[in-house]
């Protein structure tokens, strides 16, 4: 809190609220993702008024896809089936996991108050066929209370949106919108099945598939899916307010009739949430499944081992365009809509950019891999030094990394460490027990100010990390967000229409998340 | 709770800056201003391991150089590529600006601390050690001529462009120097690179007691520890000093900007621009630029290699694949060098990254930063309230920090002031704003005036860090070339080159690109660049201004206005 706290932005009210909120749900400490989801061939899912909270305290009414009554989902990864739920309604909706090649049912029953009239799905990027319910302009659509079915073969691996197709600018706000992922239906050569992947240092596989698509080149570790929506507060009042005016409205003798439909201004829009899988930051920071967000189970809390490659999963739910800025590295893009970007002349290569901002537009979703390795950093990111006694070796591999190629064990606390700064001094002057020599004088740590998931030094990994603290160790370490166990180095996400970060006016917030490149020795636990 | 101590805590200041010596290169006790630059590394350890003196001057590239460094009495072995030691010093803490509509704007801002003539001028602040270290002393304040120094020592020489080391010079000339854009940024592949960062406070906000902190956006693999994220980081105090270590990272344009409260900082003003030069400017003339390439195949950092078996996908973000086919382009003095008064006779091509071919050879840096300014949120910070953010809007849009037509606004340019002018100034076209203590500082250093000698290629290295929306920026006449992309040359893993030739681009906050504009058989005259978002062709209230510029091109260099 070192330095949310310094801010005195805002009136008191608000701010004590969001300080709150903050404290409150920071503390379950340590959760991180995945990509959880339902997963079958046949999804029978509803549309049903809900409430999402947000973390200024606000209730906000919301519209969501959710499981009908009846159905049992079966939940991936499989470590999600004993944590995982699906309600009857949710934001976003339910992320519908298939195989390629497979032919897809998803029924759909319109709970939502009779005054909203229809509602619909569109899959993007799929060709479907509908049963049953009433016509609408692009899709069928189920009336109030009654149903429709949908019908598709998933032909192409990779992240595809889906979200209403009736009256889009209204239902999509208030939150029926979700995310189909195809797992492709290979192994591709050189890729690791499920359960096989040695970078994973033998911690458990939460991976959906080896791959991204059906190509060598989009083999990963670890993944995350990021859905981007922003959100005006006032239209989900109205409809609100509205929907229960409608309930209790009695027809005066005489008098007006009762209205029956919602009349919901969607303009001028003004959004002040910025949404990540329905979540403002810190929020979006818990569990997948925390319990306090009954109705947004999906979470963005990144985390990785040096060397992992992650795949990141994004689609742009709103109306607006997002740039997302991840720092720490670029990111390679795969594909955009579920199709691969391949070079023109030699189909074994990518032809995608790489981004350290990516953008996220409307409708729109894009894989990407993303790691971090620390290469060329110029010094050693665990703290050895040539003079330190029991240091663990570095051997590099054909890529210059300490890997199983070259001998490490999985246990190896350096495992992937760029071995051509091995040793190398950061520090001119030694600090505890790192050695100088080094090219960069420090500063005092008394006249700097300490971030919630600063682990104190610039290493990684706890070894370092208690190696190099000096005789005033700062920040304590006891950081609930990076604790010495952990001592992870931390790369915030963020949308860089900064204003994004914020939460109803509140910073921090909104579209923001922290990525952790945590030691080897750290395991990642995606369910927590 | 805002307005404790407003007028206690700058006279604090003062005391603890002043009652603490400053000494470069060495690390001191209870905190305070530190500013450092060393004049020898473990990776550029002097001339006699490197054939060239690393403090003062560049080495040419020649491939990897494995050496033996002895370190705490430890051999340790070290790849070397050149490069040279590089500082530059920066104050964060406020300032104004001037609006194209002569609305003075109240910014919180970063200043330039060391290469200050160079930055008043245009140029990069950033300097090699040996001008660094000679520190800054100068009769008169740097950007007021007519002030007395009071930190000026007349028994050593004058030095325009080294650092600003002694803490009372750094309270004296850092407070209120808040620049638009930051002070540029500029060196080379392979430098490393000493960015000191002194927090001097922002006097027109003394309830604040914010800290700064400089992100390297867009660094790859970047280390969190540099990264200036506060809540992943440290963050400098009002009253000490910090300074940022990098090796150069891969060559592109990035930017930096601090990471404080980013809706705040970035658009209150603390936003700036960073260029890294690629190892292929430093080819020797006459050799072949892909054989150059191909020595940087051989060490492991820059190496696109395949990969271990099972990890072909390793090298995913790898940044200097070479071209599908050797083209046979040698590196050759740049036949407007010694034309073009702005390149000195004998210098060689420049490139925009280690491309194998010369498709990114250009002859002029056009260094451009795209910002919006939203004149309420900064009446609103000037003045104690509390700020929304959801309601910025913003209404002035601005290349390099001005507004159409001061983004044109060099004397003695057609249409601009007069060749005499003082403000801007005709020697550095610097544009200045009498501040609140009836200094008048030159605050916007940087037109965007493109000026061009038939033939030439520009390269517009443009960035945005506009907090609220997308911005597109379009060429009327002259075709953009766009090859670069958020500091990566857009070749696929194949080696196919994937320029796109467009007449605009879009860019939204937090992301760069690199567009070449190539006079080649364009006729002289004056060419636009401007935003087709057309409400953005404005300053506030005033039509035609925002973000537009102009392109000069002349049939010879004494037709142009430099």
């Amino acid at each position: 809190m070192t330095y949310w706290n310094a801010k005195k932005r805002h009136d008191v009210t608000r701010l004590t609220a969001a300080a709150i909120a903050v404290a409150a749900l920071l503390l379950p400490a340590l959760s991180y993702a995945a990509t959880p989801g339902i997963t079958g061939t046949i999804f029978n899912l509803v549309a049903s008024p809900i409430y999402i909270t947000q973390p200024d305290g606000a209730m906000i009414y919301s519209w969501g896809y959710g499981c009908a009554t009846g159905f049992t989902p079966s939940y991936l990864p499989p470590q999600f089936a004993s944590v995982g739920f699906c309600r009857a309604g949710q934001v976003p909706g339910p992320t519908l996991i298939v195989t390629e090649g497979q032919t897809v049912t998803v029924n759909l029953t319109n709970n939502l108050p009779a005054p909203v009239g229809n509602t619909s799905i569109v899959f993007q990027g799929f060709q479907v066929t509908t049963g049953g319910g009433t016509p609408g302009l692009i899709t069928s659509e189920a009336a109030h209370g009654g149903s429709v079915s949908y019908t598709f073969v998933a032909t192409t691996p990779g992240t595809h949106a889906y979200y209403s197709g009736t009256k889009p600018d209204l239902q999509i706000e208030m939150g029926l919108y979700g995310a189909v992922v195809v797992k492709p239906n290979t192994v591709p050569a050189g890729c690791s099945a499920i359960g096989s992947d040695t970078q994973l240092l033998g911690h458990p596989d939460y991976r959906l598939a080896a791959s991204a698509y059906d190509h060598p080149a989009t083999c990963y570790d670890r993944e995350y899916l990021f859905q981007f929506m922003e959100l005006d507060p006032r239209i989900h009042k109205q409809a609100e307010q509205q929907v229960q005016a409608i309930a209790s409205c009695v027809p005066t003798a005489g008098g007006l009739p009762c209205p029956t439909t919602l009349e919901v201004k969607t303009e001028p829009y003004h959004p002040s949430y910025y949404l990540i899988n329905g979540r403002s930051m810190p929020d979006d920071m818990d569990a997948d499944y925390a319990p306090n967000y009954p109705n947004q189970p999906y979470n963005g809390n990144p985390h990785m081992h040096p060397g992992d490659l992650v795949l990141v999963r994004t689609i742009g739910q709103g109306r607006w365009e997002h740039p997302f800025h991840e720092h720490g590295n670029h990111v390679r893009i795969l594909a955009r809509d579920g199709n691969l970007i391949l070079s023109q002349t030699d189909s074994a290569k990518l032809g995608g950019r790489m981004e350290f901002t990516t953008d996220t537009y409307p409708g729109q979703s894009y894989d990407g891999i993303f790691y971090w390795s620390g290469k060329g950093l110029g010094w050693d990111i665990y703290g050895h030094t040539p003079a330190n006694a029991g240091n663990p070796p570095c051997v590099p591999d054909s890529n210059g990394y300490y890997t199983a190629a070259s001998g490490a064990p999985l246990s190896a606390p350096n495992y992937y460490e760029w071995c051509a700064d091995h040793n190398h001094p950061l520090e001119a002057n030694p600090v505890g027990h790192v050695g100088g020599g080094g090219p960069a004088t420090l500063f005092d740590p008394l006249i700097a100010a300490n971030g919630l998931w600063y682990n104190g030094t610039p290493y990684l990994g706890p070894d370092a990390v208690n190696r190099s603290r000096g005789p005033t160790p700062l920040p304590p370490v006891k950081s609930t967000m990076n604790p010495l166990e952990e001592s992870g180095i931390a790369f915030m996400w963020h949308s860089h229409n900064e204003r994004e970060i914020t939460t109803n006016d509140v910073f921090p917030g909104g579209m923001l998340m922290m990525m952790l490149v945590d030691p080897p020795v750290f395991f990642i636990d995606e369910t927590l | 709770m805002r307005k404790l101590f407003p007028v206690c805590l700058p006279i604090l200041l003062v005391c603890l800056a002043t009652t603490v010596p400053a000494q470069s290169n060495k690390a001191q006790g209870g905190g305070s201003f530190m500013v450092q630059c060393p004049t020898s590394t473990v990776w550029h350890p002097g001339s006699s391991v490197l054939g060239y003196d690393p403090t003062q001057q560049e080495g040419s590239y020649t491939g990897p150089k494995t050496v033996t460094e002895t370190v705490n009495g430890v051999s340790l072995p070290y790849t070397l590529n050149g490069g040279a030691i590089k500082c530059q010093e920066i104050s964060g803490g406020d300032g104004f600006m001037t609006e194209a509509d002569g609305n003075q704007t109240f910014m919180f801002s970063f200043g330039p601390l060391s290469g200050m003539d160079a930055i008043k001028h245009g140029q990069p602040g950033t300097q090699f050690a040996s001008v660094f270290n000679n520190h800054y002393n100068s009769p008169t304040l740097p950007s007021s001529p007519n002030s007395r120094n009071p930190t000026y020592d007349p028994s050593r020489p004058v030095s325009l462009n080294g650092a600003v080391a002694d803490p009372a010079a750094i309270m004296t000339i850092g407070v209120l120097n808040g620049n638009l854009p930051m002070p540029l940024a500029a060196f080379d592949e392979d430098d490393e690179f000493f960015l000191t960062l002194s927090n001097v406070g922002m006097i027109m906000r003394p309830d604040l007691f914010e800290q700064h902190t400089v992100h390297f956006h867009g660094y790859p693999n970047a280390s969190s520890f540099y990264d200036g994220v506060p809540d992943a980081t440290w963050a400098i105090n009002i009253g000490g000093s910090a300074t940022y270590y990098y090796m150069a990272p891969d060559a592109g344009t990035y930017f930096y900007h601090c990471h404080i409260t980013p809706p705040e900082h970035l658009q209150m003003g603390m936003v700036g621009q960073l260029y890294v030069r690629p190892r292929q400017n430093r080819v020797p003339v006459g050799t072949s630029l892909y054989s150059s390439l191909e020595l940087q195949q051989t060490d492991l950092r820059t190496a696109c290699n395949t990969g271990l078996a099972g990890q072909t996908a390793k090298d995913i973000l790898c940044s200097t694949p070479l071209p599908g086919v050797n083209n046979g382009a040698i590196q050759q003095v740049d036949p407007f060098a010694g034309v073009d008064p702005r390149i000195p006779a004998g210098t060689p091509y420049k490139y925009a990254y280690n491309d194998g071919d010369a498709s990114t050879r250009y002859d002029i840096d056009v260094p451009i930063q795209i910002h919006g300014f939203d004149p309420n949120f900064h009446f609103v910070g000037m003045t104690f309230n509390p700020e929304g953010f959801a309601d910025m809007k913003d209404k002035y849009f601005l290349l390099n920090g001005r507004s159409y037509p001061d983004t044109v606004g060099v004397p003695g340019y057609a249409g601009g002031p007069s060749a005499g002018s003082s403000n801007p100034d005709s020697a550095s076209r610097a544009i200045g704003t009498e501040d609140s203590d009836g200094l008048t500082r030159y605050s916007q250093p940087l037109p965007s005036l493109i000026t061009l000698i038939q033939g030439e290629r520009a390269l517009l290295r443009l960035s945005d860090l506009d907090v609220t929306e997308y911005q597109t920026l379009a060429s009327l006449g002259i075709p953009m070339q766009l090859v670069g992309f958020q500091a990566k040359l857009l070749r696929d893993q194949a080696g196919n080159n994937l320029p796109i030739v467009t007449n605009s681009v879009t860019l939204g906050g937090g992301e760069s690109l690199d567009v070449i504009l190539d006079s080649t058989g364009v006729a002289p005259g004056t060419y636009f660049l401007y935003t087709p978002n057309l409400d953005h062709l404005s300053n506030d209230a005033e039509n035609f201004g925002g973000l537009m510029t102009e392109v000069q091109v002349c049939a010879s260099a004494s037709a142009c206005t430099f």
